[in-house]
């Protein structure tokens, strides 16, 4: 048996972050959660090895990214979808005028507009993995393009290259949807 | 050696003054490079190629509005949180399976 009271700091200091950022790529409860027990529990059978030359919550990040990847390939195995920047050109005017309904509101406000909250949940659901996971990382959980690529295994080219198809992809399926401003802002909290 | 002047674009009747060259050109060059302009990451004179185009195309203007706005929502999109209970559930449920490897 390992230093239980080692692996209970780390547990206690990064289930939250953990649980965050497995929800981001999962989308879904039982499996973030399965995620961050597998997390976890390869940390517990890593922590004596693990000599600090990362940061602690990156180390993590790497950890629960592999055992990511790994529970996803145990459930599909179909092969990753690339996407292409091709795709994302607009072919019409109308195409590249889409917009996405924020104007005059602050972020908080937009995303109590259910239906954008739902066709942006979408959207990232729909992103092939190995993009979300660089989206996530990036703009949700607020790392740098440096620390993504050490947590990907990707130098930082590759990650930037990543972001940028995943935003493109998101911003195309938002504004796709058509969705225009209603007032679920004026009226109080959110309503899933 | 003198440059010669190019004659600007004629304008045609029912039409925006900016003619949008989709498949080539700025905009697409533009469109390579949005995510590095939105994250400040491009040279100086690099951006204010890319500004001095925005302020000419609509078009690309309205894109890397929307572009920004898709970053910005996903930067806000709430997290769920975890309860206690579950927290206290998945720390044992990561022992007994730790400890009984």
């Amino acid at each position: 048996m390992q230093e239980p009271d080692g692996f209970d700091r780390l547990y206690r200091d990064h289930v939250d972050l953990i649980y965050r950022y497995a929800h981001r790529l999962c989308g879904e409860t039982e499996s973030a959660k399965d995620l961050v027990q597998e997390t976890f529990l390869n940390a517990y059978q890593g922590l004596k090895g693990f000599r600090g030359e990362a940061q602690i919550s990156t180390w993590l990040y790497t950890i629960a990214s592999r055992a990511c990847i790994r529970m996803r390939r145990k459930r599909k195995g179909e092969p990753e979808h690339e996407l292409s920047l091709e795709e994302f050109v607009p072919t019409s005017e109308g195409e590249f005028r889409l917009q996405i309904p924020m104007e005059g509101l602050s972020p908080e406000e937009a995303l109590q507009n259910k239906e954008l909250r739902q066709a942006l949940d979408q959207a990232i659901e729909k992103l092939p993995p190995k993009y979300r996971m660089a989206l996530v990382l990036r703009d949700m959980e607020g790392l740098s393009a440096k620390e993504v690529g050490t947590i990907m295994g990707l130098n930082e080219r590759a990650v930037k290259s990543r972001l940028h198809r995943a935003r493109l992809f998101v911003r195309r399926e938002l504004s796709a949807r058509g969705i225009t401003h209603h007032d679920d802002h004026k009226s109080g909290g959110m309503r899933s | 050696m003198t440059k010669k002047k190019t004659a600007p674009p004629k304008k045609q009747s029912g039409q925006s003054s900016h003619r949008h060259t989709h498949g080539q050109g700025h905009c697409v060059d533009l469109l390579r490079q949005l995510s590095a302009y939105i994250d400040d990451e491009l040279p100086s004179d690099i951006c204010r190629e890319i500004r001095r185009h925005l302020g000419a195309c609509p078009n690309c203007e309205v894109f890397i509005a929307s572009l920004q706005h898709t970053v910005t929502l996903c930067r806000h999109r709430p997290a769920p949180q975890l309860t206690s209970v579950d927290r206290v559930n998945m720390r044992r449920a990561i022992l007994d399976v730790a400890n009984a490897r």
